[in-house]
């Protein structure tokens, strides 16, 4: 007995120091949008005379120190990103789960289908996104916002699509029988039965979509480069670029960019794996 | 098919099709192709001229090398870590796993790029990590430019935000695996007088050896699409060292900034890459995923 409360107290401290010693850089970060200008570039971890003032400039004003027009605050982007994000997951979940449903309970598209968009996931975007290129700009899309949520999916349906075919095989299909036996048809049975019961699952599926979409960085680079439709990511890269060691406002604006997904992908942690694994590891 | 089951998948067909089968096409014509936008008007036909490029394309030959190269220090070391960290953090005397798990998911939480900022201010020349050295006598290392000396080196600091990001997934993957091997066969082996050590190695992890194998091949494929990380550390540089293939197709089709910049020759630089992706996942497909199974199984 006395043995395994050794045991407890060592391995729960080394665990512990080892997550600590882990997540440092990103403690870091934190720390520096808290530091004002003079301790930018010191090596304590601690911020000595803490401030929000990084955060003041980069959601409220805009530029540096009470100098205007070094760089715009982040609100815009910050709706472009939130716009985009929303709509992808709306979107791509209603989508993933009407492609789900055919395929778990109809075989629709057969093995081939399922295979397909399960390899999409996996192929580098930075091949195919020159055509799409041409494509948005033909059609006026390019540098919009409705040209983002138009490419998007190509990242976010095969997930959306995947995880709920996770979620919907495990649902029992006498009442979709009975449905049908009453004359509904495919497309009654599955909003009127199956999206509520998969309500759960739906919702994860769009977190996930949400995720993607705001991290998102090259489809956006290449697609929305202007101000209109620029997403947090691309605009966290240009600033980081131009303004290379304004670490204070560098790592307030990436303290915001993070938590939001910090705070879903916590939410729906029982599920990330799964997710991200395509269903293989539950 | 029924034909309100083609509805259900109708709009994913149509939405896929032009955001996969449309590219592919476009690529597989634009290969033949040449097309610079900062010197032609538009595109003309130059028959397998790209392939005579791509042969004696020293940075073409570098940048597959290289992905490669990344890509074989990364996926180890996360494999590796991942494991060893899984086999920590199982343990049954630790407390707070759950609250470690989720701190765990912070980094492959984060965007990429907000990753690259992250460690930007860590190798920062007068930052944090050259304090830390010099506090205990080792000069400072400009990480981003030529650590260690030989500028090839930077491909290691590259590697090391990817590993940073990436193993806290195999670490959760792996320690679900290990958590769905049913306990009684654990505990009967404890009865028998196996150590705690004794089963994780010769029960444990055996068990769960097909969800390392596939964890192992998607960080694989994972790994040819990283992008986001050079494009905010290094831009492909210093020089070329850290320009993989994707990024070599980015800066021969986007930024025109590479000696041979064409669309046409960036096209079959795509065509390459997504052939090498597909082998990898045609592979993968076979040999682990059981889509069969997973779905109607």
């Amino acid at each position: 007995m006395k043995r395994a409360h050794l045991l407890t107290i060592v391995s729960t401290l080394v665990c512990w120091l080892i997550v600590v010693l882990y997540l440092t850089p990103f403690i870091w970060m934190i720390s520096t949008s808290f530091k004002p200008i003079g301790e930018w570039a010191t090596a304590e971890l601690l911020p000595r005379e803490p401030t929000l003032k990084n955060y003041f400039e980069v959601l409220v004003t805009g530029g540096i120190y009470g100098v205007r027009g070094h760089f715009p605050p982040i609100g815009r982007y910050l709706m472009n990103s939130l716009i985009v994000s929303i709509c992808i997951a709306l979107i791509t979940s209603i989508l993933g789960a009407m492609t789900a449903y055919a395929i778990v309970r109809f075989r629709a598209g057969g093995t081939l289908f399922a295979n397909w968009i399960l390899s999409l996931r996996m192929i580098p975007a930075v091949a195919i996104l020159y055509p799409l290129v041409v494509l948005t700009r033909a059609i006026g899309l390019y540098n919009t916002i409705g040209g983002l949520i138009l490419v998007y999916p190509i990242v976010t349906l095969p997930i959306t699509t995947w995880f709920m075919i996770g979620a919907l095989k495990n649902i029992p299909k006498e009442t979709e029988e009975a449905a049908m036996l009453d004359g509904c048809s495919e497309w009654e049975v599955f909003y009127k039965i199956v999206l509520p019961q998969a309500a759960g699952g739906l919702a994860t599926a769009a977190i996930f979509a949400f995720l993607f979409s705001w991290a998102e960085f090259l489809i956006p680079l290449l697609l929305a480069p202007g101000e209109a439709a620029m997403p947090l990511t691309v605009f966290a890269a240009y600033f980081s670029n131009q303004y290379g060691i304004l670490w204070g406002p560098l790592a307030a604006a990436g303290v915001v960019i993070s938590l939001p997904v910090i705070v879903l992908a916590i939410a729906i942690q029982k599920y990330i794996i799964r997710g991200l694994t395509m269903g293989f590891v539950r | 098919m029924k034909r309100s089951v083609m509805i259900l998948i109708l709009p994913t067909l149509a939405l896929l099709l032009i955001l996969a089968i449309y590219p592919t096409v476009y690529l597989y014509y634009m290969m033949f192709q040449s097309f610079n936008p900062l010197i032609d008007l538009s595109p003309y036909f130059v028959g397998l001229g790209n392939f005579v490029t791509f042969a004696n394309d020293p940075e073409a030959w570098y940048a597959i090398g290289i992905m490669f190269f990344l890509t074989a220090i990364t996926v180890p070391v996360q494999v590796g870590l991942g494991i060893l960290l899984a086999m920590l953090f199982t343990s049954k005397y630790l407390q707070g796993k759950l609250l470690i798990r989720s701190l765990m998911l912070i980094p492959m939480s984060i965007p990429a790029v907000i990753v690259g900022l992250n460690w930007k201010m860590i190798f920062f020349t007068y930052g944090p990590l050259n304090m830390l050295l010099q506090s205990i006598g080792i000069p400072p290392q400009p990480w981003l430019s030529a650590p260690f000396g030989d500028p090839f080196n930077v491909i290691f600091t590259l590697a090391i935000l990817d590993i940073w990001q990436w193993t806290p997934y195999v670490m959760l993957a792996v320690a679900s695996g290990i958590e769905s091997v049913p306990a009684d066969i654990r505990e009967a082996a404890s009865i028998d007088g196996a150590s705690e050590w004794k089963i994780l190695r010769h029960i444990t992890l055996p068990m769960v050896r097909s969800v390392i194998m596939v964890i192992a091949l998607l960080r694989l494929i994972d790994s040819l699409r990283i992008f986001d990380i050079i494009y905010m550390l290094t831009f492909g540089g210093p020089g070329n060292v850290t320009t993989t293939l994707p990024f070599y197709i980015y800066k021969v089709g986007f930024t025109l900034t590479a000696a041979k910049a064409n669309i046409g020759y960036a096209a079959l630089l795509s065509v390459i890459l997504l052939v090498m992706a597909t082998i990898l996942v045609i592979f993968t497909l076979m040999r682990t995923f059981k889509v069969e199974r997973l779905i109607w199984g």
